[in-house]
């Protein structure tokens, strides 16, 4: 990794709440520009981390740097960051107006400028108009709206976002998160927002940073975290995952090591009606089905093979499955879990046709 | 939830007890004091409640209460503050001892300040020095007051400031405010209502104290005695129409108390509507 490029930096932090360990040997690299996620459980010490970047917390060692430089004993106010808070932390005396000016007034803006920053703020986060209000007053989304023009409005370098969306209903927050995005590409600047929503991670950031238990699992964009897990958490956490306790009994799946745990994703498994077209007919596997979630777009198919309950994915345009049908169940690849490691496997016969074509 | 109305029976017979108690217990002596304190005329009353002791007695008891509530108010809010928005080692006894105030008996309040400053303590001779007198003084009845009115603010204070959490500090720090601002913009508004009451609550407590204020003030008259004593003194020597108007005018000290502690919660849960 670019030492240079890297904007935030953590170096080998760790941090102890009493006896409890709760950030391991913490290394993360976040370039100026990026909205990075910090995906993870609860518990898995997000917020501690975001709050160690702010300043809210002393790390126990390590070092954390801000533009190459070591902020540890920089007081949060004068590391240039900007807050929102997992419940927003408005101040609920005082309007949104208020609010918005609160950093500025505190660095003693001229009063004149204040009024021009709120008012172009106000107008960049939709809210014109609501600047006599109080935080009780708005809905949920226009709280958030406003947290993080509070956050904005003194030019931070960098913004620190903790669970942004976690108190907005679905539909607000999809569109939120998009605005989200759109603000802050827009805006260039650096930010570092805490989820344990995985879709969220995966749509809205350029990297992702999966935590558990206080360790950092894995870092890297969302394609990647998708498609090379690096650690069995991953692969198990991110996607829909299907545990599976023993792979080597489906067809063409070779014994690798010594352990034969797997994870499977929905979108690695085909299902089939008898005598549907199948290029890999030969080398497919009779299962039952046992559910079938309407999920809208699509069908989630349930599906029972070798004592395994396996989801996939079918269209609505297929041909109709029913629950008890007896279908062809095709696995294209799993993830092997081999200890410590995830090694991504693939149906033999695909090769071996493959090699025949 | 709508309150019952169909339960006619209990409802009258609970109004009913209510007022029956309230009437024995509190309006009844209530218009027995009026009625005793002017039974020998209103020229006797105005006399009594003019009298040089009287007023002194009611000035005294003035000035113990804005000293209790003065120091209350700063020490209250300080430890409220740091017993919630701070973790550190000890929380647990401090929040314990500033309850200690109404565990004791305020005469046992009382004797902890005459051992520690009467003349057995080894203080005395280097307050004596100094011509500090503290027992059998005013000093003395000030901080009695002030002790036995210790937690009245600063439980008042507790609940708010933690079910405010730290959060609008946190935000507000990392602005950049300083302590004092944050304090005045973010969590003075917070308080203010619980503040309020809780003011009214230890003006109340200190206007009434007697205990521990009986045993350090060596009940000199027109130099020591508060009002409460001085109605115990005057009762004692069977002057009934000066006790009780002495009393009246605490009724009516505590009548305009209760007034301002309607009117604030009505204010303060008005506030809370909105903001919440
Ligand atoms: N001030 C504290 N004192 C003691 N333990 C703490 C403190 N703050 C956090 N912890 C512990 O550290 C661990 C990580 O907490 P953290 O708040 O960072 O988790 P998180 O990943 O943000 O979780 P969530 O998604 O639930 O917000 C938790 O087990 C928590 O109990
Ligand atoms: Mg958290």
């Amino acid at each position: 990794m670019n030492e240079h490029a890297a904007y935030v930096e953590l170096r080998n932090i760790n941090k102890h709440f009493k006896d409890f360990h709760a950030t391991r040997d913490v290394n993360i690299a976040i370039p100026r520009g990026q909205l990075a996620a910090l995906l993870g459980p609860s518990g898995s010490g997000k917020t501690t981390i975001l709050r160690m970047i702010a300043g809210l917390e002393q790390p126990d060692s390590g070092e954390i740097l801000i533009g190459g430089r070591v902020v540890n004993n920089v007081p949060g106010s004068e590391r240039g960051i900007g807050f929102v808070f997992q419940n927003y932390a408005l101040f609920r005396y005082m309007t949104v107006f208020d609010n918005i000016a609160f950093g500025l007034r505190v660095k003693k803006a001229p009063e004149t400028a204040i009024r021009e920053r709120v008012t172009e703020l106000l107008g960049l986060i939709g809210c014109s108009g609501l600047e006599n209000r109080y935080p009780s007053q708005l809905s949920g989304g226009q709280r958030q709206r406003v947290a993080f023009a509070r956050a904005l409005a003194p030019n931070p370098q960098i913004l620190l976002l903790d669970e942004p969306f976690a108190a907005i209903d679905a539909k607000v927050r999809l569109e939120l998160r998009t605005w989200l995005r759109e603000m802050i590409t827009r805006l260039h600047i650096t930010s570092i927002f805490v989820t344990h929503d995985q879709d969220e991670a995966i749509e809205v950031a350029d990297e992702i940073i999966v935590t558990n238990k206080g360790r950092v699992e894995q870092t890297g964009s969302p394609q990647e975290l998708y498609s090379h897990p690096s650690t069995p958490f991953v692969a198990r956490f991110i996607g829909n995952s299907i545990p599976v306790k023993d792979y080597t009994r489906f067809r063409y799946f070779e014994r690798f090591g010594p352990q034969t745990e797997a994870v499977l994703r929905p979108e690695f498994i085909g299902i089939f009606k008898k005598g549907e077209k199948l290029q890999y007919a030969s080398s497919a596997e009779e299962g039952v089905v046992e559910d079938i979630i309407f999920r809208g777009s699509s069908l989630e198919i349930r599906v029972r093979l070798h004592d395994n309950l396996l989801s996939a994915i079918r269209s609505v345009n297929d041909p109709a499955i029913h629950v008890g049908e007896k279908v062809d169940v095709f696995i294209y690849r799993l993830f092997i879990i081999d200890g410590g490691r995830v090694t991504l496997a693939h149906n033999q016969s695909l090769k071996k046709e493959s090699v025949v074509i | 939830m709508e309150p019952q109305t169909n339960s006619g029976p209990l409802k009258w017979t609970l109004i009913t007890a209510s007022a029956v108690f309230l009437s024995v217990f509190l309006l009844l002596p209530l218009a027995y004091i009026v009625a005793t304190a002017l039974r020998q005329g209103m020229d006797a009353y105005l006399a009594a409640i003019t009298d040089k002791y009287t007023c002194k007695a009611a000035w005294l008891t003035i000035q113990a209460t804005l000293w209790a509530v003065a120091v209350n108010t700063v020490f209250g809010i300080a430890a409220a503050w740091c017993l919630t928005k701070f973790a550190f080692r000890g929380k647990k006894i401090i929040s314990t001892c500033i309850d200690l105030p109404v565990t004791v008996s305020p005469i046992i309040a009382g004797l902890i300040y005459l051992l520690t400053f009467g003349r057995q303590s080894f203080l005395y001779p280097y307050l004596d020095s100094w011509n500090i007198k503290i027992i059998f003084a005013v000093p003395g009845i000030v901080l009695a007051t002030i002790f036995v009115t210790f937690p009245f603010i600063s439980r008042e204070l507790l609940p708010v400031l933690t079910a405010q959490g730290t959060d609008e500090e946190e935000a507000a720090a990392l602005m950049g405010a300083g302590a004092f601002t944050i304090f005045r913009k973010v969590t003075l508004p917070h308080i203010k209502w619980a503040l309020l009451y809780g003011v009214v609550l230890c003006t109340a407590r200190a206007m009434g104290e007697f205990g521990a204020v009986s045993v350090l003030s060596g009940h000199l008259w027109g130099k020591t005695n508060t009002l409460p004593l001085y109605i115990e003194l005057l009762y004692q020597g069977y002057d009934f129409t000066g006790a009780f108007a002495a009393s009246s005018l605490l009724v009516v000290m505590a009548i305009i108390i209760l007034a301002l502690r309607l009117w604030l919660e009505r204010r303060g849960s008005k506030e809370l509507d909105i903001r919440k």
